[in-house]
């Protein structure tokens, strides 16, 4: 993991030579103690909930709590995995939106990149501001309206629709980086393949869209993640216990009777809904944070 | 067993060919639980499940999302086949034509005229019927025997007056630092709707408004319960963390041992029977101002079925089926739940529990308020009801709390 | 002459996004005001009340309170996150392999999600079962594991430390990146001046990466005040309704108690606030486009 966040966009600057032609061996030191510290805090809280995850139900609950397990053992996560509809409809809801959501992004923001980056249209920068419209309304505040118009439409209980509402908050931001990648292609590749006589969807194919996979991967990356994480809408958009995504299971799992919580259970559900984020991040933490940067940034 | 069977002739063919179909098929019927009662709701169903042919799949949903998912997948025309919710938001429901109208059906029913009269009530709305008692509870008296004992008061002789309950709390508060005499969660609308008002209505008063014009937290009651409350937490009778429980601590303030009398509900019985076995304490009525005053707060879970049930004539067989003699006595007494029919009260299971008898007659005697808006007007953290309590307890002010609510209930009311 | 000179070819790629915008997000946005002047129910039924619903939410005192409340969550946590991030950042600006990696653990809780952060956290600070009051009273920070979500502001405390330590990654890689723009040249001249670290800091870096730090601030600033999730999860509102943020306000009012059309006159009261910040952060990104 030691290239996490070295992405191209965070070089090594001047600053952190600077500091390294100036420094002592003891602030060397002090500097990685630090970090220790810092990796004790962050990692402590996920730590604990995978250790209670494993414990037995009856440990995970236990008054006073341990730190450690006495006893390895699975049942909590049994006890997800048939948690009313099944855990593996839950996730497979949480999949199908998420991927929905990945293809809604692309199929829109791709071509809109496209256009606004390479041709001449009136308006233009109207239009791009109309485009980005969605990340100055927040979608929280419009879930009435939206609730209304997708119960006319049937599109509640539905993945589809659950996937439009994550489309309509991911959509800026893709369209922000699919125009900055665009852009960042050179304009003699274009002017080449008009000389060959492409047309413009193949140029779009041929030579365009190899040159942007990286911001693809990027705007699919931010779609996937928060998709799988977003909460209020799937909250209020999936009312039949089939069609629950992760997080609103886990309120379920959260909530006992009486206060009589599974804590064990909880936990094991909390883990598994982290796992797939962590280890995009671990494979894809380039185009993560290069992403997060050109959207935020650039 | 084969009597209910009889019972359900008036049903006739419509009902067999339902059966028929529904094994035919295999279809299964899809049922939502709140959270909190689906313990008593998955006996239910496990009851008819292994005597009958069309299976009930219970869904248990978090006590908080219950009425926004029944709202939300009704409009969406996707609601499940049965539900069993908080009796309080069966008026909403009805008004808002969210219900089945099982009104000829309950009519012809024998068994739905010994129904319990507040759940007849509640399910009512314009002389049409929308649902019947599911899950039972009713909010009662509970007093610890031992601490009565040491506080040389009868350990059989509870108080029979808010008045009563003051004298004994001061005794019993007195025995040493640790032991309090009353006990009532001070930041939980819910729990105080269900132990406090009952009190207030033994003694006469009326609290929730039906609309703009009716009457609200009216008569003395009101304010004589909320100064007593208010002296007993001056003079230390009540545990200071009781300012700011949500209802975390409304069971186990009790069960620790250390307080004297508190208001409670049925579910208590159970709970106790399973983990403290050998706690000795007493049940009995909701008092109110003077000696025979009684009340009680009929809670629990209504079953209906949703507009747009796709097994709508099973459905209506379940409901029917939860009055039956079967569900009452197997799935609901056998499991020392009360029944929710008053010929059915007095049963092999409950004979020679004191306890269960005083609750089933807690819930003859009870009441319930056949109001809209309950939400906003009791069981949200900042409800006039709530504000009023807590006004009144805590800061003394207990004439404005009462004016203060009153005008926000009939405001809450009239819309 | 290029494809791209083709107008109408540029407008029909634009189409389908412009398209669903408007569906999806302009129409919307024009029922939202509209239901905001009804009496429309979850429940069904409603007429039209021109601005009641804006008369009752300016004299509601419990929308006021929750949005109070958000501001005071929001005036807490952002200088945290913003201080604690540019420290952070300034921390792992090296490229040492311990430092590297600090780097990414700190940010790795900024792909979870709120909703499972929250439930995790919940469990840490739960009184009975919580491993953090376990911890506390183990160092003797604390006597007795103590209820974290009955008093509003252990609540907000709680709170506050499950969202720093899931997104102060955040604004470190953000200011990070700025850091990283800032000439070798200007560095090294300061140095040559004698300028101690901190010195550098201060003169240096905090001038050159403001905008970063602005920029984190925005956001940081956004997400607060359209704080649910933690809220939802953690404290459920409680005690006594005070910790309900803005968006839980409005949850609980269109949801729970079914009112569609007040619900929608606190969102747009809400939007309004929010668009004011949102369109400064865009004039920040765009004029740092344009630079």
């Amino acid at each position: 993991m030691t290239d996490i966040v070295s992405a191209p966009d965070v070089t090594t600057g001047g600053i952190v030579e600077a500091r390294q032609v100036g420094e002592t061996g003891a602030r060397r030191y002090l500097v990685g103690a630090i970090c220790i510290f810092m990796i004790t805090i962050m990692l402590t809280p996920l730590v604990l909930s995978f250790l209670a995850s494993v414990k037995t139900p009856e440990a995970a609950s236990a008054v006073p709590p341990t730190y450690f397990p006495n006893a390895l053992s699975l049942e909590n996560y049994l006890t997800v995995a048939t948690y009313q509809a099944g855990l593996w409809t839950y996730v497979s809801n949480s999949l199908i939106v998420a991927f929905l959501t990945i293809a809604l992004c692309l199929g829109l923001a791709v071509p809109a990149g496209y256009a606004l980056a390479r041709y001449r249209i009136p308006f233009k920068e109207l239009f791009f501001l109309l485009l980005l419209a969605s990340m100055m309304i927040p979608y929280q505040a419009m879930l009435t309206p939206l609730y209304l118009l997708f119960s006319e439409l049937r599109l509640t209980n539905n993945h589809l629709g659950l996937a439009i509402i994550h489309t309509i908050l991911q959509l800026p931001f893709s369209v922000y980086l699919m125009r900055n990648s665009f852009e960042g292609i050179p304009k003699e590749l274009e002017e080449a393949a008009v000389m060959d006589g492409c047309s413009s969807l193949q140029i779009l194919r041929r030579v365009f869209l190899p040159l942007v996979l990286p911001g693809m991967v990027t705007v699919a990356l931010f779609a996937f993640i928060m998709s799988w994480n977003e909460f209020i809408a799937a909250l209020v958009f999936m009312s039949r216990e089939t069609s629950f995504t992760v997080p609103v299971m886990l309120t379920g799992v959260s909530t006992g009777i009486f206060g009589v919580v599974d804590w064990g259970a909880l936990q094991a559900g909390v883990i598994v809904s982290i796992i797939p984020c962590v280890l995009i991040y671990i494979l894809l933490q380039r185009y993560y944070v290069s992403g997060l940067l050109s959207g935020a940034v650039k | 067993m084969g009597l209910p069977r009889l019972l359900k002739a008036p049903l006739g063919a419509a009902s067999v060919v339902a059966l028929m179909t529904s094994s035919v098929f295999a279809q299964d019927l899809t049922m939502w639980v709140r959270e909190s009662a689906a313990d008593p709701g998955q006996l239910m169903v496990d009851l008819w499940n292994s005597t009958h042919d069309a299976q009930i799949e219970l869904t248990a949903i978090p006590d908080n999302q219950l009425v926004t998912k029944l709202a939300t997948s009704v409009r969406a025309g996707e609601a499940p086949d049965l539900i069993s919710f908080d009796l309080i938001y069966m008026p909403d429901f009805m008004r808002a034509g969210f219900l089945t109208d099982l009104t000829d059906q309950l009519q012809s029913d024998p068994n739905y005229e010994t129904h319990i009269q507040a759940y007849k009530d509640i399910a009512t709305y314009e002389d049409r019927i929308y649902g019947v008692g599911f899950t039972p509870d009713v909010s009662i008296l509970v007093w610890n025997k031992e601490l009565f004992r040491e506080a040389g008061l009868d350990p059989e002789d509870p108080p029979e007056t808010i008045y009563e309950i003051h004298e004994m709390a001061t005794q019993i508060g007195a025995l040493d630092d640790d032991t309090y005499g009353f006990y009532f969660a001070g930041s939980c609308p819910g729990c105080n709707i269900f132990v406090t008002s009952p009190i207030m209505v033994a003694g006469g008063a009326e609290i929730l408004p039906r609309n703009g014009e009716d009457a609200a937290l009216e008569g003395e009651a009101i304010h004589e319960v909320l100064d007593q409350y208010r002296q007993m937490w001056e003079e230390g009778l009540i545990p200071e963390s009781a300012e700011v429980d949500a209802g975390e601590n409304f069971v186990s303030a009790f069960t620790t041992g250390n307080i004297g009398i508190t208001g409670s509900g049925g579910f208590l019985l159970s709970l106790m029977e399973r983990q403290f076995p050998d706690f000795d304490y007493g049940v009995t009525l909701l008092p109110g101002l003077e000696p025979g005053q009684v009340s009680g707060f009929v809670g629990g879970d209504v079953v209906a079925i949703p507009e747009g049930s796709p097994n709508e004539e099973t459905a209506r067989e379940f409901v029917s089926w939860v009055l039956s003699d079967e569900a009452q006595l197997e799935g609901l007494a056998k499991n020392s739940i009360l029944t929710t029919r008053t010929d059915l009260a007095d049963n092999e299971y409950f004979q020679g529990n004191e306890k269960v008898q005083a609750t089933a007659q807690a819930l003859e005697a009870g009441y319930v308020p056949w109001v809209f808006h309950f939400a906003t007007m009791v069981n949200s953290d900042s409800s006039p009801w709530i504000n009023m309590i807590q006004r009144a307890v805590f800061d003394g002010e207990v004439e404005s709390a009462i004016e203060d609510a009153r005008a926000r209930m009939l405001e809450i009311a009239s819309q | 002459m290029l494809a791209t000179n083709n107008r109408l070819v540029g407008f029909l790629y634009l189409t389908p996004a412009l398209l669903f915008v408007a569906v999806f997000v302009f129409y919307p946005l024009s029922q939202l005001i509209y239901i905001s002047m009804t009496s429309e129910s979850l429940l069904g039924g409603g007429q039209f009340v021109w601005f009641d619903n804006y008369i009752q939410a300016f004299t509601d005192r419990d929308f006021w309170r929750s949005f109070w409340f958000t501001v005071q969550y929001t005036v807490i946590i952002t200088p945290i996150l913003i201080g604690l991030g540019f420290l952070l950042a300034l921390l792992v600006a090296e490229n040492r392999p311990l430092v590297q990696f600090t780097r990414g653990v700190i940010f790795l809780p900024v792909v979870i999600g709120l909703a499972s952060s929250s439930l995790l956290w919940v469990w840490l600070f739960d009184q009975q079962v919580g491993l953090l009051n376990k911890l506390l009273v183990d160092i003797g920070a604390l006597d007795a594991p103590m209820v974290w979500f009955n008093r509003a502001h252990l609540g907000l405390f709680a709170v506050i430390v499950s969202v720093v330590w899931k997104i102060v990654g955040f604004g470190m890689i953000i200011m990070l990146a700025g850091m990283q723009t800032i000439g070798q040249d200007i560095v090294e001249a300061s140095m040559i001046d004698g300028a101690s670290y901190w010195q550098r800091v201060r003169r240096i870096i905090v001038p050159l990466s403001s905008r970063s730090i602005l920029l984190a601030t925005l956001i940081s600033a956004i997400g607060s005040m359209l704080a649910f999730d933690q809220f939802y999860l953690m404290t459920g509102g409680a005690p006594r309704g005070q910790t309900f943020t803005s968006v839980y306000w409005i949850y609980q009012n269109s949801f729970v108690y079914f009112k569609l059309g007040y619900g929608s006159a606190l969102s747009i009261i809400l939007m309004v606030v929010i668009m004011c910040g949102a369109a400064l952060q865009i004039a920040i990104q765009r004029r740092g486009e344009a630079q």
